[in-house]
């Protein structure tokens, strides 16, 4: 099979989108993206309009300039996050419930104002700076355990080894989860990510169930003996006025599985693989552990790495461009980063750039757990670098990458040592 | 030198906070838990650093 034969199909573009704003990109499978995602991003943002459509996929825009993500993240009116008006979701799903049982909703990433924000309200003293920084202990430690299994070993790949492992831990011990799920949680991260990577039909609604049954039992212990976890706290809050039900928790339990493990793991996959093809910034952290955390946001902003899909929910004009309603947009937040209006010489990595990125997006659905994510991004570099020597990307076996919603790493080999 | 944040528009990213606690403290649910404040003298460039941090843009500096 040819490289062109493996994307998408081509869908006619609509009568309303002028050919001057057209773009051929398979955000899937694009072979050049595939290849090395960012550096596809920085020859998309020279090439391609600030705001296209592309026939791949279905057919739908792209946000590609730092203005266009912006402006849109935060007009809810204008780019809906529900992939069906709320009340037909509703429907739909009801309707599905029927044949296949009861169905998660991932609630609040895929609502609109005003209940997008009742929703997101009771999460947002349980994951505020304050809460999460008690974790930081327990990160550490788990991080150290997963790096001292490797160290003496001169090579692993790190994506099995250290980066899908650690936030998986993190999470089960967050919820309060038993640790004996570990091996049934990692499968049904795999299983999620696969499906991110592929535009096809994938049973999602099977994969969100068994979410949701594997964190049933532990929801039922906490209801009526509280610990010190998040299900525990999620139990306490109130929604809109009325206590949390069972319902509500294995909807929550669902949405962080979604939103926070494979993100995890793909900001420490492309993270890390910028720290190994640079052995003089690993030598600069080392001698001073100070700069991690601006090296963490720093390549949070130069491989930004999420592309949260939008539903156009009325006609309009947007940025100089005719928009139809239930038209799919992409915010594709790696180019808003790299948009060289915004960030002068967006490619190079400058451990002194201010001001701010939107890898956890802006607006109202601005991501939840951005404080959980640094930690455990910045924990993590901080003990990969005091624990093990100068490391290099391995000469023989070159990363692979995976594009999508998500874009991340398949593979990441890694030597170090002699 | 004065600060004014449009705390209807905060969506708790606590940049500002990672800058400087003291200057720009946060509620409960990490919100900003400020409107307007003058800058302590010395403490300018810091209040600058923090406006900047803001991915949602909504600390405005009013120099004097
Ligand atoms: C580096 C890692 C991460 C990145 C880059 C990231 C990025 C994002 C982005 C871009 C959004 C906005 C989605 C949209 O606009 O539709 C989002 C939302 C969200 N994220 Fe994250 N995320 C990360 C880690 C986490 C973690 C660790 C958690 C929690 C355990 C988390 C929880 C959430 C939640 C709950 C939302 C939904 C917020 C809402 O809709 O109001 N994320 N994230
Ligand atoms: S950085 Fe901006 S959005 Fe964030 S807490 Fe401060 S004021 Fe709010």
């Amino acid at each position: 099979m040819t490289e062109a034969a493996s994307l998408s199909e081509l869908t006619p573009v609509p009568e309303h989108v002028p050919e001057t704003l057209v773009y051929d990109f398979d955000m899937f499978k694009d072979p050049a993206y595939r290849a090395d995602p960012h550096k596809r991003v920085l020859e998309l943002i020279d090439i391609a309009p600030p705001v296209f459509w592309t026939p791949r996929n279905g057919g739908h825009w792209m946000l590609v300039s730092h203005s266009a993500n912006f402006e849109a993240a935060r007009d809810c009116e204008g780019f809906s996050s529900e992939v069906l008006p709320y009340e037909k979701m509703e429907e739909l799903l009801e309707q599905m419930a029927d044949e296949s049982g009861r169905i998660p909703r991932a609630y609040p990433i895929n609502l609109d104002p005003p209940l997008h924000g009742t929703y997101r309200k009771p999460l947002q003293g349980v994951f505020s700076p304050r809460t999460i920084n008690e974790l930081k202990g327990h990160i550490r430690t788990l991080a150290g355990e997963l790096l001292d299994a490797v160290a003496g070993s001169g090579e692993c790949e790190f994506m099995a080894a250290i980066a899908e492992p650690l936030p998986v831990k993190v999470f089960l011990g967050m919820l309060g989860m038993p640790v004996d799920k570990y091996p049934e949680y990692r499968a049904l991260v795999r299983a999620h990510m696969d499906a991110q990577a592929s535009s096809g039909a994938s049973d999602a609604i099977g994969r969100l169930q068994k979410v949701a049954a594997a964190m049933r039992d532990t929801i039922e212990e906490r209801k009526d003996k509280r610990e010190d976890d998040i299900i525990s706290m999620l139990w306490g809050v109130e929604i809109d006025g009325r206590e949390t039900t069972q319902e509500d928790l294995e909807n929550y339990g669902v949405l962080l599985f979604i939103a926070g493990l494979d993100t995890v793991m793909q900001g420490i996959g492309l993270g890390v693989r910028h720290l190994a093809e640079n052995p003089d910034l690993q030598q600069q952290l080392r001698e001073d552990p100070s700069l991690i955390s601006n090296a963490t946001e720093e390549l949070l902003r130069r491989y930004t790495f999420t592309v949260p899909p939008r539903r156009v929910a009325k006609d309009m004009e947007f940025q100089g461009v005719q928009m139809k309603k239930d038209e799919r947009a992409m915010l594709f937040l790696p180019g808003a980063d790299l948009d060289p209006a915004e960030y002068s010489s967006p490619e190079e990595f400058n451990l002194k750039r201010e001001g701010a990125h939107i890898a956890f997006n802006a607006g109202p659905h601005r991501c939840l757990g951005s404080h959980l994510a640094r930690i455990e991004l910045n924990i993590l570099y901080e003990e990969l670098l005091a624990r093990l020597p100068q490391f290099r990307m391995d000469p023989v076996r070159p990363p692979s990458f995976n594009c999508g919603h998500v874009v991340g790493v398949e593979s990441l080999h890694l030597v170090w040592g002699d | 030198m004065k600060i004014r944040i449009d705390k209807s528009a905060c969506v708790g990213n606590a940049r500002c906070w990672a800058i400087s606690d003291e200057l720009f403290p946060l509620d409960e649910d990490g919100y900003i838990d400020i409107e307007e404040f003058e800058v302590p003298a010395g403490k300018e460039d810091l209040a600058r650093r923090g406006a900047r941090a803001c991915p949602e843009r909504v600390i405005t500096v009013i120099e004097n």
